[in-house]
């Protein structure tokens, strides 16, 4: 990758400040014919204002960028078009796909409808859409909904979508293109992303998942404080070595020791019986106080269900909860009251008050205490979210500013804080580290670790079986609604649980 | 932060920029800064303020409430028609006036909370079909006899210098933002209309928060009918319903200050004030009758713009 040929991407001096704030200090980023090069970075390191600048989203202070065959061009006034015009091709997080329509219809809506005598020539585009979803290797049918497609499916069409003009040195630009994935589907989507690369399409690759980094990308620049802290191959990196470049110091390790296995209380914390609810089928399980228990199982195996059903978010068709020997009424206050708690998996949809602040998103699970004759007093709900922000190290500009201001990790921190204030008996979390940067999630796995000393049971629900092998005492794996496992020990290691989610379906 | 300030109380500037302009302007110089002007402003006021925080609970909800004027005429004509029709004693005329408010706000609350109606339409709905109701009630003409004096003099009357009828509005003001905005119903309120499915997932009874908005909206517009039979003299069969739109006005102008990208009750008294005053400042000049529709069509315009948005750069970085 040294060879001195000429970039397909040239980026220099990248400068760009918020207000008073630089954000980005003179970064430079080079990307070569047939490459994928990955940006890495912390929350705050710059990473996503440096795609936004080369979207054409925001404006550069200063920086220049430059492709073979044109002059260089000012950073400083590149807008949209003169992005799209430097063949680079933006896939977002959100894929910007119409869910509603198909897929033909979704390649017409940005390339526009072949038209015949002014009407939609719907053979003519149905034509074109397959033979290009055939280049990439995609089976899907022109005429089919995109909600019908799987998501790794709805990726590559995006995908195909934005590369559609085929033009000489198009560079595709991915941002977090994984992030709302399941783990099957990560897979089959960097397969074909390494096909893709493999036939010579150069790549930019921002992801927070280190181990896809590693896996896919050739070469990874890495962002710290707004300047480039390292830019080199990924072939003689390991997770550890590259979660150290992100950090800018030693991480000792990603993941907090467990516990000591000590005498169990004879009584668990939470008790579930013959638990039928959504996909459940009979599901039992317990957690202690003192320990992290994981639920591992693919998407649809029932584990949001399980952690919404202990919270009295769904009512279970049979079966029993109890919590500290009482029956739990389905209902989310009176599990509040028995002291459960839920992070729930979609923060943006189900936790967050977008238009509300810091302060406001921090206390409103504990309004009670902050309460005196029957008048809120702000000087409380501020000295608790202060609390909390120390607590947690969160990166708050101003408590007062709205939470969306904040970057996932943070956000998710508030919202870990925000149930951590009322000293759960049981804490469960549904995909508590989605979205969620390489530091952010160290600091939330050693939190739970040190609640779970605290004597609270906690439960983890993920799709990420690296985080449930690292951090969870015990495993329980659920598959097509039924436990398929029950790990714990030395058991507790990625094949096992993805042996136990993957294996063939009983009849049932 | 001098932005931040800027903001908050810029409508505020704005309404003394006007009183100044109208003061000095040889047209409004005369009559414009004087207690009688004064008082027939705030006269005006009282009740589109209150009809205005009626609709700023739905709205911070996250529902439209179109329905407050009619009830508020609902209110009016149930009141008048039990002094006067029905000799009723006065306690229970007023009564009778806050319970029909009530009223139509339990049905919209059923509709809009408890069925899950879309509220923009249900309340349009209601909006429409109130005055129709009162037409068939009252043939079409005002209910005017036997109003009770005390309730005439609250209307017209002046106590310390100010009209009768600003103290009880000043009353329901401070109730209403102490509910709205120094309480937990308050913030549970703010939550739902920012987020229902995560206000649900930390223990906020949604149905039952939103119920209750629906409710304190029709109970204030059920007030607004009471001001309004004492401010007339009676039931005016027509009155009322041409408020809705400077109430909306003044809660979207309010929507621009003290807390700014939000609906808040403080900010919808500036908002009624600044449309009253400059309404009341363009007629004394001598403005045409068409001026003061075109002014408050447009106020409307661009109250919704800057709120909404200073919400969406407040909400994006």
């Amino acid at each position: 990758m040294t060879t001195p040929r000429e970039a397909l991407l040239h980026v220099e001096d990248v400068h760009k400040s918020y207000g008073p704030v630089p954000v980005l200090k003179g970064v430079h980023l080079d990307l070569y014919p047939g490459e994928v090069h990955a940006l890495a970075g912390g929350n705050g390191s710059g990473k996503s204002t440096l795609i936004k600048v080369l979207a054409g989203i925001e404006h550069a202070d200063a920086g220049t960028l430059r492709v073979p065959g044109r002059p260089t061009t000012d950073l400083a006034g590149f807008g949209a078009a003169a992005s799209s015009r430097a063949g680079l091709r933006f896939v977002h997080q959100d894929l910007g796909l119409v869910l509603d329509m198909t897929v033909a219809e979704n390649f017409a809506l940005s390339r526009g409808f072949p038209a015949r005598f002014g009407a939609v020539a719907w053979s003519r585009l149905r034509r074109a859409v397959a033979d290009r979803l055939e280049r990439f290797d995609l089976a899907v049918d022109p005429g089919a909904r995109v909600a019908s497609l799987r998501p790794a499916d709805r990726t590559m069409v995006a995908v195909a979508r934005a590369l559609a003009d085929d033009e000489p040195g198009q560079i595709l630009v991915l941002d977090e293109p994984t992030a709302s994935l399941p783990h099957h589907e990560v897979d089959i989507l960097l397969d074909a992303l390494a096909r893709r690369a493999a036939k010579g399409q150069a790549i930019l690759y921002v992801s927070h998942r280190l181990a896809e980094v590693l896996s896919l990308a050739h070469r990874v620049t890495v962002l710290r404080d707004g300047t480039v802290a390292e830019s080199r191959p990924t072939a003689d990196l390991d997770g550890l070595g590259l979660a150290e470049l992100i950090a800018g110091r030693s991480v000792e390790t990603l993941y907090p020791a467990r516990a000591v296995p000590t005498e169990k209380p004879e009584r668990p914390v939470v008790q579930v019986r013959e638990l039928c609810a959504g996909p459940l089928r009979e599901v039992s399980m317990e957690a202690h106080a003192g320990e992290i228990v994981g639920v591992a199982g693919l998407l649809g195996s029932g584990r949001s269900t399980l952690l919404r059903s202990l919270f009295g978010a769904v009512v279970p068709r049979s079966g029993s909860i109890t919590v500290e020997g009482r029956p739990l009424p389905p209902s989310v206050r009176a599990a509040m009251r028995a002291g459960v708690a839920l992070v729930p998996e979609d923060r943006q949809r189900e936790a967050l008050f977008g238009d509300l602040s810091v302060v406001r998103n921090t206390t409103i699970a504990t309004l009670a205490r902050h309460t005196r004759w029957s008048w809120l007093r702000p000087s409380s709900e501020r000295a608790a979210t202060r609390d909390a922000i120390d607590d947690f190290a969160i990166r708050v500009p101003a408590p007062a500013q709205a939470i969306t201001r904040l970057s996932g990790g943070n956000q998710q921190k508030v919202v870990l804080a925000r149930w951590l204030q009322r000293e759960p008996r049981v804490l469960l979390l549904d995909e508590p580290t989605q979205g969620v940067d390489v530091l952010a999630r160290a600091d939330i796995y050693r939190r739970l670790r040190e609640v779970a000393v605290g004597g609270t049971a906690v439960v983890v629900a993920s799709s990420d079986v690296e985080e449930l092998a690292n951090l969870c005492d015990r495993v329980v794996v659920l598959r097509a609604g039924r436990v398929s496992a029950r790990l714990r020990g030395t058991e507790v290691a990625i094949p096992a649980i993805v042996r136990h989610s993957y294996a063939d379906r009983e009849a049932s | 932060m001098s932005r931040a300030l800027g903001e908050r109380y810029g409508l505020l500037l704005l309404l003394a920029g006007v009183c100044l302009f109208f003061g000095v302007l040889p047209a409004s110089a005369a009559a414009f800064p004087t207690a009688a002007n004064l008082q027939a402003v705030l006269g005006n006021i009282a009740v589109v303020s209150v009809l205005g925080i009626a609709a700023v609970f739905p709205l911070v909800g996250g529902h439209f409430d179109f329905s407050v004027a009619a009830t508020s005429l609902v209110s009016s004509i149930t009141c008048a028609a039990l002094l006067s029709d029905h000799h009723a004693p006065l306690v229970v005329g007023v009564a009778g006036g806050l319970l029909a408010g009530l009223v139509v706000g339990l049905v919209n609350a059923t509709l809009v909370a408890v069925l899950r109606l879309n509220a923009f339409i249900v309340t349009i709905g209601t909006a429409t079909l109130l005055p129709g109701v009162v037409q068939w009630y009252t043939g079409g003409v005002g209910i005017t006899r036997d109003i009770a004096q005390p309730l005439r003099d609250l209307g017209s009357g002046t106590w310390l210098g100010l009209p009768r009828v600003i103290w009880p509005v000043a009353l329901v003001i401070a109730a209403c933002w102490f509910v709205l905005g120094q309480t937990a119903v308050g913030r549970r309120l703010h939550a739902v209309g920012s987020n229902p499915a995560a206000a649900r997932l930390v223990g906020i009874p949604v149905t039952r928060v939103s119920f209750l908005a629906f409710v304190i909206s029709g109970g204030l517009a059920g007030v607004a009918g009471i001001l309004l039979t004492a401010r007339n003299g009676g039931g005016l069969v027509t009155s009322g319903v041409d408020l809705l739109f400077p109430a909306l006005a003044a809660v979207f102008l309010g929507g621009t200050a003290i807390d700014p990208g939000r609906y808040n009750v403080l900010g919808t008294v500036v908002g009624a004030l600044f449309v009253a005053v400059s309404v009341s400042g363009l007629t004394l000049a001598g403005a045409a009758d068409w001026v003061p529709d075109v002014f408050n069509g447009a106020a409307l315009v661009v109250a919704v713009a800057v709120s909404t948005l200073l919400a969406r750069r407040r909400g994006t970085p």
